[in-house]
């Protein structure tokens, strides 16, 4: 790998090797960087808690480009878990076009991946959490995965998530929760959990049909207790809470989710007060901002885990003595904890945010050969070239992304519906320009087990209500009415948001194909990935098909896609799109 | 159908269809008041305390999940901190939906045989709204405990 003395010293500082011990030695390549100075880090205590989330199936390395745009409500933007670009930098003082600067942000995105490569990646996750294993001692160490696990690709797709487990085991995950995870069904969700050597929490999954046997009963132990480093850990989990309204019910007829703090309060103040644990972690998938909620109104965690929002945070927050972390997603990073645990007590910690480089961590061989099995039966449909792109595409943004916007141009192509409606889920994949888009791209945006577009009639006004409702749970002013999205991506459609005004106020100057919308008019509306098809009328069943497959053939048909990347959306009340706390631009 | 089934499928369409009464303007909510059941908030407050004053309290715990998993059914809970003695007791815990065109959900009367004054069941919500238990306290007054509850059509693409 070529990377210039000035590069690897970008990397040198961002990695926080010290210059001085470099600054007489010849230009290394970087090759000859052993995993001691990439991984420096200063260990601490007796513990060490290694965390993963929103991982989304990815086993092979990505690109996966950060927000460019990351607004929240007024009181929210620019804080912890809606900080993108230089705010972001600025927030957390790094430099840019620094190998971290890469991994957390959009900026120079596209020559940084040239110049880094790809990220992630199982082979190369487990050369790194070997090491921390051989560091510490394996006996000291934990591995805990705050879910979105395993669901997010082809390979997790036609596998009902069973190669995402093997995955896993492969990583040896120790505890994990979910959310995505129960889409796969309540009876697969279980069989997955019998193939998993680890363990699933949950203290927020409650039976709710008064008829079955396990009616307000947990389905899983609220909690686990682990020893390491002669230190008594509790470990307490809690699964996405709004899963029933954010995916279908269907898959999880029969349990209530919901954040039950009082119950959650219940649960530490026993694992203090009862079983004398040294130490309280909450694995969570509640989001970042929701845990930084959950911080304040919980008394006596220790550490929160946190998933869901996919944020990288190379610092913890801390609130009211709680120290909250998370690990971006798409298995670009690890996260390393060492705590020190001394007379029953947290006495101080160490934390890193690792960046899994797939180019500078080595594959550990062993994993090279379990994806390689894992994607054999379907390398042939995976690795067809679609297309090739002009333009970068890429799924994350508040409002609008490259990606989606090809999806919905394929929908209304095939559908030739007036509006289509793409959700804005926050996981997919990254393609850069001049490059292939695959068949296993395509998967990794849509691959989903309800992926049918649905086509069907919608009046202008329920349409406008539907916006308004889904702007209410992405702008919230308080978290915990949040569901951690972004807004649905619309094809046909442009409108003015102001993200501070009030609740079903948000949105105006509604153009449907350039026209106003028309409150009493019917529009031919398609849909994918949500419950709106329930909101509307006429479904025209006929034209019912999976998302992917559409996706596929429009990309097969266009040959070269060219995707302007404009957003379709004008934000009245920001300047730009990751502004500073408490500013209106940047 | 079972009466289980109905109300399953109906808040699946509830959850959706009663978006629009939101945006409803309060004039327009005055006019819909017609049927024997319809009262405004106020109405239905003081019908029950005779105008007398009501006090938000922390001794009124009433327990609802923040985001409704099905607006048909949304299981709440209220509890109110009271030795229920002859001499001090909760008296009767109503529970409103502060916006559903029948405001009124549930009366429970209470003496101090019932031990705790606490009560749980299952609301429909026709939407995003506060729901609010007010208790009636042996000695005349009035206490209250409210929470804001999300009717959302959720994960719509």
């Amino acid at each position: 790998m070529d990377v210039s003395r000035r590069d690897f010293f970008h990397i040198a500082a961002a990695l926080g090797i010290g210059l001085p011990t470099l600054a007489s030695a010849a230009p290394k390549r970087l090759d000859q960087v052993g995993l001691q100075d990439i991984y420096g880090f200063n260990a601490r205590g007796n513990v060490t808690l290694l965390h993963i989330c929103d991982m989304h199936a990815h086993i092979k390395p990505l690109y996966w480009r950060e927000p460019s745009t990351l607004i929240s409500a007024p009181n929210l933007t620019g804080t912890p878990g809606f900080l993108c670009g230089e705010s972001f930098l600025k927030h957390y003082g790094m430099k840019g076009k620094t190998l971290d600067a890469y991994f957390d942000t959009f900026m120079n995105f596209d020559a940084l991946a040239h110049k880094f490569g790809k990220m992630g990646g199982i082979a190369h996750m487990k050369t790194l959490i070997n090491h921390v294993k051989k560091e510490r001692g394996a006996d000291n160490v934990l591995l805990l995965d705050s879910g979105d696990t395993w669901q997010g690709t082809g390979v997790a797709l036609k596998t009902k998530g069973e190669a995402i487990v093997q995955a896993q085991n492969y990583l040896g995950v120790d505890v994990m929760v979910g959310h995505w995870e129960f889409t796969y069904g309540k009876q697969r969700v279980k069989e997955l959990i019998e193939m998993l050597k680890g363990k699933f929490i949950s203290q927020n999954i409650v039976g709710d049909d008064s008829f079955a046997e396990d009616y307000e009963e947990l389905i899983f132990e609220p909690y686990t207790i682990m020893e390491r480093g002669g230190a008594k850990i509790g470990i307490i989990g809690q699964s996405f809470p709004f899963t029933s309204t954010a995916n279908p019910k269907e898959f999880t007829q029969g349990w209530s989710f919901g954040l039950r703090l009082d119950t959650l309060q219940t649960y530490v103040d026993k694992l203090r007060k009862e079983e004398k644990v040294d130490c309280v972690v909450l694995l969570s998938h509640d989001g970042f901002s929701v845990d930084q909620e959950v911080a304040r109104q919980v008394k006596g965690i220790d550490f929160i885990l946190s998933g869901h929002t996919h944020d990288p945070s190379p610092q913890p927050t801390v609130i009211n003595g709680t120290v909250i972390i998370i690990a971006g997603s798409h298995g670009k990073y690890v996260g390393r904890l060492d705590i020190d645990i001394k007379n029953h007590k947290v006495k101080g910690y160490e934390y890193k945010l690792i960046p899994v480089a797939a180019n500078l961590i080595p594959a550990d061989p062993e994993g090279v050969e379990l994806v390689n099995s894992l994607y054999a039966p379907h390398e042939k449909e995976f690795s067809e070239i679609l297309g090739v792109t002009k333009n970068i595409l890429y799924k994350r943004d508040t409002f609008h992304s490259p990606f989606d916007e090809l999806i919905n141009d394929s929908i209304m192509d095939a559908m030739d519906s007036d509006i289509s409606f793409t959700p804005g889920y926050r996981w997919g994949t990254t393609v850069l320009g001049g490059e292939a888009i695959t068949m296993d791209d395509v998967y990794g945006m849509t691959a989903i087990t309800y992926p049918n577009v649905y086509t069907f009639e919608m009046g202008g006004l329920q349409i406008r209500n539907v916006l308004e409702d889904i702007a209410d749970n992405v702008f919230n002013a308080n978290p915990l009415y949040q569901q951690g999205g972004d807004m649905s991506r619309l094809g046909g459609v442009t409108y003015d948001i102001k993200i501070g005004a009030p609740s079903g106020k948000r949105i105006t100057n509604i153009m449907v194909k350039g026209k106003p919308l028309d409150d009493r008019k019917v529009y031919k509306v398609s849909s994918w990935g949500g419950n709106l098809q329930n909101a509307g009328t006429n479904l025209n069943d006929q034209l019912t098909r999976p998302v992917y497959d559409i996706a596929a053939n429009y990309i097969r048909k266009q040959k070269n896609v060219d995707i302007s990347g404009n957003s379709n959306v004008n934000i009245l009340d920001y300047d730009c799109g990751c502004p500073r706390k408490g500013s209106k631009s940047c | 159908m079972e009466r289980r089934s109905f109300l399953k499928s109906f808040g699946a369409v509830a959850a959706c269809a009663t978006l629009i009464p939101s945006i409803v303007s309060a004039a327009d909510e005055a006019k819909k008041v017609t049927g024997p059941n319809e009262m405004s908030i106020e109405t239905a407050i003081s019908a029950i305390t005779g105008g007398k004053a009501v006090t938000p309290s922390s001794k009124v715990s009433l327990s609802a999940p923040e985001i409704a998993e099905n607006g048909a059914v949304v299981p709440i809970k209220v509890t109110v901190t009271s030795a229920m003695t002859d001499k001090e007791y909760v008296k009767a815990i109503h529970v409103f939906a502060t916006k559903n065109n029948n405001v009124r959900c549930a009366n429970v009367y209470l003496t101090p045989a019932n031990g705790e004054a606490s009560f749980g069941t299952r609301i429909k919500l026709g939407g995003t709204q506060d729901v609010l238990a007010i208790a009636e306290m042996s000695d005349g007054t009035f206490l209250s405990g409210k929470q804001n509850v999300k009717v959302t059509i959720g994960g719509c693409g």
